[in-house]
């Protein structure tokens, strides 16, 4: 940024020294005060939650990793019930309604909600108080209170998502360890690895970037809501199946690994692709032996003896790391040009 | 060594200039007010001469030479935006501290000294101040960065006419001792008259008149009130027939 060639301009002093980035860090955590205290709630409190369900939950799932033979019908019990209790559809004994189905959704809202709260009034607030007419004439320089404004609490949240990130796999392992879950299902993925923490720091970026064009606070939680459900969706649903080729398998439980399946499909005897429409008229010819079978394989079974063959695209489980790096990557990056972007629009805009 | 040297400044936000053509050079060691209208374009200067606002065309240097906005300008130069915002939320010894932090020439010693005589206690939040004692915190601040110069802001607009006798005092107090060059304005002149030894009258976005308060008054022959009133009419008059003709 500083130029070397000498300037047309006779300048009166010295450049002077900047001012320490560590005077600087003082300012931003005295500024953000109310900001780490709150983000220190919201994700102590939910760490106290997980930290004492994990143990219940670890220890409850031993139990039943220690039943043996496994196909026994009590040990089938022990497992049922643990699955009732823990994974919770409403009816476990343990938590009235809630369990780790619920605690996994709520987690999906965690990083929008804290990067909002978080970022939006970092700028916003500024502009709304009139308070960097103050800050901005400094001997600081508006540059460097910007970068320190906003770079310290990225990396602070960003470590405090990592850590609760953490906390929350050991919560959630026992549905992950029996392959009840694939961890590359949408339902887990961004919660685990580092997604769950890049995805706090875009949502931190974000808003941040958001405050600082609209120079108002809750238009800017209200805008990073809307665009951050909108990235997290079309992230799960179109972006992520293709970080890298699927897998085509044959058959419909595709192995015995963990899988995220991409899509399903049916070829012909002759090696057609059969649609919705073919698939509907070869289910209503089905003789009633297989319709009426309590064998939920049956109706596979019958259309491999038929010469119909099934294939899946799916996402093995050996690919986590490779997409979880994949995706913490392109969200640092769009972070990064998002908080470089709104140093920049700091350093250049007018008042 | 001119605090403030403008070359053909101007400035125009959403197709309205606020200011436009301002050539202007103020020399140091003045108590300078800056007066004008409502809207005539002082917020605009000083914004671009603190380095808050951006010209659209032309130049402005400050404390010598510094280009506004620059790391030189800024350690030079001490600021008090209109209404003294400060970190409400904040106490006065943490709202000291962080100025502290974020300058290298600071002089605490001299900034606590202020707001004991002022009996500014240090545990208040700066939000639960009184308005005069808000603005003399503003200035302590500034002060204490020891600058070269002090732009202040319409800083008796919110005040009471106690506060403003009081501020006033104290920015003259500080001119004397520090030699400190000071900004000020003001849509009043009668507010400055008294403490003001340069005048700047500004209308409509133009500088009409800009001179030593002493020369002024030897060349007009008139009262300073007087003199800034004819300029202020020729102002609205001129601007007029520039309309008129076009």
């Amino acid at each position: 940024m500083i130029s070397s060639t000498p300037t047309a301009r006779p300048v009166a002093a010295p450049r002077p020294r900047p001012v320490a980035w560590t005077r600087l860090a003082w300012v931003t955590q005295r500024q953000r005060r109310g900001a780490i205290i709150g983000t220190s709630i919201v994700f102590g409190l939910f760490a106290v939650y997980l930290l004492v369900m994990a143990i219940i939950q670890n220890n409850a799932y031993a139990a039943v990793q220690a039943c043996h033979p496994a196909a026994a019908l009590k040990c089938q019990s022990l497992a049922n019930t643990f699955y009732r209790d823990y994974w919770g559809s409403g009816a476990g004994r343990v938590i009235q309604g809630g369990g780790a189905q619920t605690v996994s959704s709520l987690m999906f809202a965690l990083p929008v909600l804290l990067g909002a709260f978080v970022g939006a009034p970092l700028l916003a607030r500024e502009y709304e108080t009139g308070t960097f007419r103050f800050a901005w004439t400094q001997g600081a320089g508006r540059g460097r209170w910007a970068v320190s404004t906003l770079v310290l609490p990225a990396a602070a949240l960003t470590a405090a998502a990592g850590a609760f990130t953490a906390l929350f796999y050991w919560y959630f392992r026992p549905f992950l360890a029996d392959n009840q879950v694939s961890e590359m299902l949408p339902l887990a993925f961004a919660l685990l690895g580092v997604a769950f923490a890049a995805w706090t720091l875009f949502a931190f970026a974000l808003s941040a970037f958001f405050g600082t064009l609209f120079r108002r606070t809750l238009p800017a939680i209200a805008v990073t809501l809307v665009v951050y459900i909108a990235l997290a969706i079309g992230t799960a649903t179109a972006i992520r199946p293709h970080y890298m080729t699927p897998v085509t398998v044959s058959g419909w439980n595709g192995g015995v690994a963990p899988v995220w399946v991409i899509s399903s499909y049916a070829k012909s005897p002759t090696g057609q692709i059969l649609g919705q429409g073919d698939m509907n008229s070869i289910v209503s010819h089905l003789p009633a032996s297989v319709q009426n079978s309590q064998n939920p394989n049956a109706f596979n079974d019958w259309l491999t003896q038929h010469g119909y063959t099934l294939w899946q695209t799916v996402q093995p489980d050996s690919r986590f790391w490779p997409f979880q790096l994949i995706e913490g990557g392109w969200l640092l990056a769009v972070s990064a040009v998002l908080i470089g972007a709104t140093v920049w629009m700091v350093r250049r805009r007018g008042a | 060594m001119d605090v403030i040297e403008t070359s053909a400044l101007g400035k125009r936000y959403r197709g309205k200039w606020a200011l436009k053509d301002c050539t202007l050079s103020i020399p140091g060691g003045h108590i300078v007010a800056l007066v004008g209208p409502n809207g005539a374009g002082k917020t605009t200067m000083l914004s671009m001469a603190v380095g808050l606002t951006r010209p659209t065309e032309g130049t402005v240097t400050v404390v010598g030479g510094a280009p506004a906005g620059s790391p030189q300008a800024l350690m030079r130069i001490a600021f008090v935006a209109q209404d003294a915002p400060l970190y409400r939320n904040l106490p006065v010894a943490d709202m000291l501290h962080l100025a502290r932090n974020l300058n290298r020439r600071w002089d605490q010693g001299r900034a606590l000294d202020r707001l004991e005589t002022l009996e500014i206690p240090l545990s208040q939040r700066v939000g639960d101040l009184s308005g005069g004692q808000k603005a003399q915190l503003a200035l302590t601040i500034a002060l204490a960065r020891r600058p070269g110069l002090l732009v202040l802001d319409e800083p008796l607009a919110s005040l009471d006419p106690v506060a403003r006798e009081d501020f006033l005092a104290a920015v003259v107090a500080a001119a004397e001792q520090d030699g400190v060059s000071v900004v000020l304005s003001s849509h009043v002149l009668a507010e400055l008259e008294r403490v003001a030894t340069y005048l700047v009258v500004l209308t409509r976005g133009q500088v009409r008149l800009a001179g030593t308060v002493r020369e002024l008054l030897a060349s007009h022959g008139a009262g300073l009130e007087e003199i800034a009133l004819r300029y202020l009419r020729a102002g609205v008059s001129s601007v007029s027939r520039t309309e008129g003709a076009a």
